[in-house]
């Protein structure tokens, strides 16, 4: 017992290291990408868009394709532990940016034009006054990171055990499929403990003093503070007022150029390619995408379903612990602890319980995968509610459904808003093991008949690269006009009536 | 007994334990407008959130037409600082909020509070959303849903300083205006404020507080004829003697 113990523990360790390297890279990356978009108008036009669009992608449905390119390009192991550390940087680098951006854009000017009057170079500049600015939002938007890195962490871990060529050789991924494919319970509970036990040491040893350190630096004449994700932060407000008509025909021409572009690199594309493309190959495409539509229709309909469930939970749910009882505190930290759980460790125990069932497994582990997104989104807009809520609520009787009705639930419409981007785009993170995964040498621990997250994998086992891209990019495509028409718009209109 | 007695109210925040007001007592009768002044931080929103039910005394009552006020009471209506109002609701609606625990049909209560809306120079502006006003508008809005519900007795706290001064003048012509309106005029009006002016100009009444802890340190009759003139020599004369009340 003792042995499998402390396999547990170094495969843990392995796990974390790669958490570490990839948290120190994507705190530089980010560092010195916010600063440089706080301070360029020009890169922030070119970067922040980019950036806003990069974040609401299900970046971890990419991870097939990654571990493909990255074990071509380098040899076995290192080739999949890179392509680990890469998926897990793109999920922690976005709100850190966010957070870095900003809290420089947020820094009183006075601070810029000391700079001026004393000449500081660059490196005197950012030694003295960007990084330690920089530092307390950034670490709050650490630990953020560093949760939603650990999905990233094991699933992807668990994904690659799952593939017959691509496998982490350790990792505590590999201790929960080892568990699942031998059936030894007390190696996944083992596994769990563990997991749970590092994740609470990691939040106390590391960011806990990292935050303590960090607040030091913490500046009282900050602009107020908004929200903490910043999702569809570039569509808000760029700093620049112009007035509603010139908006309005910027806008306009804006999407006229965008569209004339966009039809332009599209003939082009196809002009060119016409020489190139075989009927063959062409008949190849048109099957896959057939294909991919419909896997992406079926997996939509998973997505979506265990979304609605998610907002019917989480509503309420959300409203009783903010508002409504007193021990809020108590319940959140409880919600972080499950949280820090990623769904994805729990799908072997989940497919014991509901027998095989892979319709149902998939919805499960879709919605634990989405749920926790929505609610912390929720509670984390109504942090900047004013206080004087509760007192007009108390002047002028609103109880009951009065209350529900003009109060909770308008109060958490943004938050409801920008975490169904997050969440959703975690459910289909979910999706390339939710709907397929094998515990390795052909035991198959779940399979639904079609969607996305199965067709990946089947792509991947047969090296089959373009079916890979048609279904990805159907999948960004689809993403891409939701976010736009859908929640982009709701958005719009929320915000510009909230603040 | 007067309208409104407020009897040697104590209080301190359990928090930090430093007692806020001590022994305070003062009483406003029927009609009457009273103000209550003092340095900032003396406990002035405090106690005006004791007299609304909002906080509870450590000792000490706050009787209203007989009654002890143990909680907030649709007969008390409470005009915030900060307008307080719900940014996800249209003018109208936070109006109608003022009117939410009232016995009425969606109907009634959609009239009334548009007549208010009316009466406080708003109309037009129903459907817009408060974040979309200037603060002036957002008091005006503010107000409106404080006197819809027509209460006995109407707190405010500071209610013109998150205003400018030509702001601040205009809209307290409009609440002397409104107030002048016998049907929906509460019976008794406590205003906090620190402008000393602004207190001499719209009051019948001033309870000067003094700081840390805050005791009534004086309460002064404003006898001075309406409308009133902030030139005139008994008006500078007013003022001049609550200036030397603090100076001491
Ligand atoms: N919730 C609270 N907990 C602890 N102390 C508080 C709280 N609210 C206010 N205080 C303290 O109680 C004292 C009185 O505060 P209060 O807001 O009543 O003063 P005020 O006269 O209205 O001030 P201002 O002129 O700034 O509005 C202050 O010293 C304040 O710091
Ligand atoms: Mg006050």
């Amino acid at each position: 017992m003792l042995q499998l113990i402390f396999s547990v523990i170094l495969d843990t360790m392995y796990s974390w290291t790669r958490m570490l390297i990839a948290l120190l890279i994507s705190m530089v990356i980010a560092l010195f990408t916010g600063i440089a978009v706080a301070r360029s108008k020009k890169l922030n036009r070119v970067l922040m868009p980019v950036v806003d669009i990069l974040q609401t992608l299900p970046i971890l449905a990419f991870f097939p394709f990654a571990i493909y390119i990255f074990v071509f390009y380098l040899p076995g192991s290192i080739g999949v532990n890179a392509a680990v550390i890469f998926l897990i940087v793109t999920s922690m680098l976005w709100n850190i940016i966010f957070g870095v951006y900003q809290a420089i854009i947020s820094l009183p000017s006075e601070y810029f034009d000391m700079a001026r009057i004393y000449k500081l170079n660059l490196y005197q500049r950012l030694r003295k006054i960007f990084i330690p600015a920089a530092l307390p939002r950034m670490s709050e938007q650490m630990s953020l990171s560093w949760a939603i890195g650990l999905f990233y962490l094991v699933t992807s871990e668990i994904f690659s055990v799952g593939t017959k060529n691509y496998a982490v050789k350790h990792g505590i991924g590999v201790e929960f499929v080892k568990a699942a494919a031998t059936g030894n319970s007390y190696l996944y509970i083992y596994s769990i403990i563990v997991f749970v036990l590092f994740v609470i040491a990691t939040r106390l040893l590391l960011f806990e003093r990292f935050d303590r350190f960090a607040n030091r630096y913490y500046l009282k004449d900050y602009k107020k503070r908004k929200r903490d994700r910043f999702t569809f932060n570039y569509f808000r407000s760029r700093g620049i007022k112009l007035d509603e008509e010139t908006r309005h025909k910027l806008a306009i021409t804006a999407r006229i150029v965008f569209y004339a572009l966009l039809t332009l690199l599209v003939g082009f594309t196809i002009y060119n390619a016409i020489p190139f493309v075989n009927l063959h190959l062409l008949s190849k495409l048109v099957g896959y995408e057939g294909y991919s539509l419909l896997s992406l229709l079926f997996s939509f309909l998973r997505v979506w379903g265990a979304f609605i469930a998610i907002i019917a939970i989480s509503i309420p749910l959300s409203i009783k612990v903010v508002f409504l009882s007193n021990k809020t505190k108590r319940y959140l930290l409880l919600f972080q602890i499950f949280a820090s759980i990623p769904a994805t460790i729990l799908l072997p125990a989940i497919a014991e319980l509901v027998y095989g069932n892979s319709e149902l497994l998939a919805f499960i582990i879709y919605f634990l995968s989405g749920l926790w997104y929505v609610i912390f989104s929720i509670v984390a807009t109504t942090k900047y509610l004013p206080e004087s809520i509760d007192e007009v609520k108390r002047i002028f009787h609103l109880n009951g459904i009065v209350a529900w009705k003009k109060i909770y639930l308008k109060a958490i419409m943004p938050g409801v808003i920008t975490g169904a981007v997050t969440g959703i785009a975690a459910e289909w993170n979910a999706s390339i093991v939710a709907e397929y995964f094998s515990a390795g040498s052909g035991k198959l621990i779940t399979s639904v008949s079609i969607g996305v997250g199965k067709a990946l994998n089947v792509a991947l086992a047969n090296n089959n690269l373009l079916l890979m891209g048609v279904l990805l990019a159907n999948m960004v495509a689809m993403i891409i006009i939701i976010n736009y028409f859908v929640w982009r718009r709701l958005y719009n209109r929320v915000n510009s009536v909230y603040s | 007994m007067a309208f409104l007695n407020v009897e040697k109210i104590n209080f301190a925040y359990p928090k930090s334990g430093l007692t806020v007001l001590d022994g305070i007592s003062f009483s406003a009768n029927e009609l009457e407008f009273v103000s209550i002044i003092g340095p900032s931080g003396c406990g002035k929103s405090t106690l005006l959130r004791i007299m609304a039910g909002l906080i509870k005394a450590d000792s000490g009552s706050v009787v209203l037409a007989g009654k002890k006020i143990n909680g907030p009471s649709s007969s008390i209506s409470f005009v915030f600082q900060d307008f307080a109002l719900l940014p996800w609701l249209s003018n109208l609606e936070n109006v109608k909020i003022g009117l939410a625990s009232k016995p009425m049909t969606e109907d009634e209560r959609e009239k009334t509070a548009l007549d208010m809306l009316y009466k406080l120079e708003l109309k037009g502006f129903e459907d817009a959303y408060p974040n979309l006003l200037s603060g002036g508008m957002k008091q005006r809005v503010g107000l409106a849903r404080a006197l819809v519900s027509n209460p006995i007795l109407l707190l405010m706290d500071e209610p013109f300083s998150s205003l400018d001064e030509l702001t601040a003048n205009s809209l307290r012509k409009t609440v002397v205006e409104v107030l002048k309106d016998k049907k929906t005029l509460p019976k008794a009006i406590i205003m906090v404020s620190h402008n000393i002016e602004e207190a001499v100009e719209m009051s019948d009444k001033i309870v000067v507080l003094s700081n840390k802890p805050a005791v009534v340190k004086k309460i002064l009759d404003v006898k001075i004829k309406r409308p009133r003139d902030r030139g005139s020599r008994e008006f500078r004369k007013k003022v001049n003697e609550i200036y030397s009340i603090f100076a001491e």
